[in-house]
């Protein structure tokens, strides 16, 4: 590539794997592919940070990435016309990926911390990006515990990490919750929020990420002052709609800070000085 | 203090357009806006300012930035170079030397920088010429700028009876006047320039920005709001307006080429999201972050105004949604509490 645009154009990378997680999301694996059939991750992301997919003819649209080693990780839900085109692919095809973008989450500021995940729906994917992080890194981390819900039992996402590879894990806690229960689900059936406040998550040095859609992040957050946590120990992701993503086309910002750039990652206590905007 | 006569104008121009690309403010079918200079070009170094400002020369309207094919399984994207010419902005005035400083902070100041902005700034040289007659919107005063001079020009140029003053102001501005005095183009004058006339228009921003802060909920936006019909002329014509868009021109279904071009925060569609949420649905939303952006954001960010006083949007809002009045407004409005 020239010198022109670099934090504009895409690379071309190959979609190696495509993982059905629910009938409407789909994790795609994403990696550039040498002669030999070797596969290398396009670029390393952190918790939390974002990438731009590009479909070329169709647009682009950014995503939460997941840094899976040789590959990056993206998991999409079909929501309009390029998430749709997206869900048609197979395996093999070609698309375009530029980034990383975004802060990430604190990962070294939030050591020798308990933390408590809460997602909600597709939300899991930022999560889970934190999650990772913190079991490679076990011993860096206090108590895990992960509070998710979805719509129903067909809608979890990341089954086998939420019941094979994470309740293995050593001190980590996995509530599974959905708002409608079938005539399989022998789990908890009851919203996010609720679920949290009867669980009584342990509050004391522990920081709270929580990504999902904005109303239950709404009345979660209202559970997490009740029990005690302070803004400054709770972390969340924001979406905004994003065209450039290096703080320049002016699209993402909430009040003078730019999602793309500055976040997507907030604290609360920061993410209270902005507007209500987003 | 060196002097360009006015009978010299045209060989001086003529001289530096043999290196480089000379923007100077032309009549262009009525309309005062920068043109590449060639003896065919109509001056108009009076229009105070020039209708359409130089914001295109470093931020084109569109651009192209790469190609893509996308055949099977295969797709490649393909790098646009711009051929970007050594540039000359002659007859620029404080206004939009400050938009351009503006523009720095966005595409420069912070990481990553902007590779095509940057390419074109620093092949440009800014030749500000001193305004001392104010059009009828201008305000630049009021936005702490001298219109007679900008510190942060190459050359300075200042109105003299018969012709301009020259001051070099950077090492780039010195090489220019070195080339015009060794063609003799040049004379020495003890002539004092023109002074500047005062601003036709007079505000006081002074701690609007903080007191913004507070007005996020505050009715005042409702009414401003009401009438604006979303034409989106005033960040179109905005110097410091800097906004843009990532677009696929397809040349047929396999390929095509991205481009980039102005967008504005005016238009609906500007923050709507796939799933269809819109953080900013309605035209209070719209008006109010436009001027939020110029006057408390763009200040918590970079340290300056986003307005430069040039008055276009006041001249052009076809329902006179003015930013002169949302300045004096907001400083009238009581804060309860
Ligand atoms: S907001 Fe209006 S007056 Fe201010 S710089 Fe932009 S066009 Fe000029
Ligand atoms: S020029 Fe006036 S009417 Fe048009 S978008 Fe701007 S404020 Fe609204
Ligand atoms: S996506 Fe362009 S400023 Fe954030």
């Amino acid at each position: 590539m020239g010198e022109g645009q670099r934090e504009l154009i895409p690379q071309s990378v190959t979609v190696t794997k495509i993982i059905d997680e629910t009938p409407d999301v789909k994790t795609f694996y994403l990696a550039l592919r040498d002669q030999g059939g070797r596969c290398s991750a396009p670029f390393h992301t952190l918790p939390g940070q974002l990438a731009m997919l590009s479909l070329p003819g169709v647009g682009e649209a950014m995503f939460s990435a997941t840094d899976g080693g040789d590959h990056l990780q993206l998991s999409i839900k079909k929501v309009g016309r390029l998430t749709d085109e997206l869900h048609e692919m197979a395996e093999g095809q070609q698309v375009g990926l530029r980034g990383p973008y975004g802060n990430g989450f604190p990962m070294t500021e939030m050591q020798g911390k308990n933390v408590l995940f809460i997602g909600g729906g597709i939300g899991l994917a930022p999560v889970r990006s934190v999650v990772r992080y913190c079991v490679d890194h076990r011993a860096d981390y206090g108590k895990l515990h992960l509070v998710y819900g979805a719509r129903t039992p067909a809608d979890l996402i990341f089954l086998d990490d939420l019941t094979k590879h994470w309740p293995a894990v050593e001190d980590f806690t996995v509530s599974m919750t959905v708002d409608n229960g079938d005539d399989e689900w022998q789990g908890h059936v009851g919203f996010v929020p609720a679920y949290v406040e009867e669980l009584r998550p342990e509050v004391a040095n522990t920081v709270c990420v929580l990504c999902g859609p904005p109303i239950m992040i709404k009345f979660t957050l209202n559970v997490l002052r009740k029990l005690g946590f302070q803004p400054e120990n709770i972390y969340t992701t924001l979406e905004m709609r994003m065209k450039c993503g290096i703080g320049k086309c002016g699209r993402c910002n909430i009040g003078h800070s730019y999602v793309c750039l500055d976040g997507p990652v907030y604290r609360l206590d920061q993410l209270h000085e902005l507007p209500n905007e987003y | 203090m060196k002097a360009l006569a006015k009978k010299n104008l045209a060989d001086a121009l003529a001289l530096l357009a043999g290196q480089a690309t000379v923007w100077v403010p032309a009549k262009v079918a009525g309309v005062t806006r920068f043109a590449p200079w060639s003896p065919a070009v109509t001056l108009d170094l009076e229009a105070t300012p020039p209708a359409v400002s130089p914001k295109e020369i470093l931020l084109p309207e569109t651009e192209s930035l790469y190609r893509y094919s996308a055949y099977g399984m295969d797709v490649t994207f393909e790098a646009v170079e711009q051929e970007v010419p050594p540039t000359i902005i002659w007859g620029i005035h404080s206004c939009d030397v400050q938009a351009i400083l503006c523009q720095d902070d966005v595409f420069l100041s912070r990481e990553p920088q902007d590779a095509a902005y940057a390419k074109r700034r620093a092949a440009t040289t800014l030749v500000a010429l001193a305004c001392t007659t104010p059009g009828p919107d201008c305000f630049c005063t009021s936005m702490g700028l001298e219109p007679a001079e900008h510190a942060s020009t190459d050359v300075q140029l200042h109105i003299l009876t018969d012709g301009y003053g020259v001051e070099a102001r950077t090492a780039r501005g010195e090489e220019i006047v070195a080339r015009l005095a060794e063609k003799g183009l040049l004379v020495e004058t003890i002539e004092p320039p023109a002074k500047a006339q005062a601003c036709t228009r007079a505000v006081n921003p002074e701690g609007i920005d903080k007191k913004l802060v507070e007005m996020f909920e505050h009715p005042y936006w409702d009414e401003l709001a009401a009438t604006c019909l979303n034409c989106g002329a005033c960040t179109f014509l905005c110097p410091t307006c800097h906004c843009f868009d990532l677009t696929d021109h397809r040349r047929n279904a396999h390929e095509g080429t991205k481009i980039r071009c102005w967008d504005a925060c005016m238009f609906t569609e500007y923050t709507v999201m796939a799933g269809g949420h819109n953080p900013r649905p309605g035209k209070k939303e719209r008006v109010r972050q436009r001027f939020m952006h110029k006057l408390r954001y763009f200040p918590e960010r970079y340290g300056k105004w986003q307005c430069t006083g040039c008055g276009r949007c006041v001249a052009r809002c076809p329902v006179h949604i003015e930013i002169t009045d949302v300045i004096k407004e907001v400083g009238e409005v009581t804060l309860d509490g």
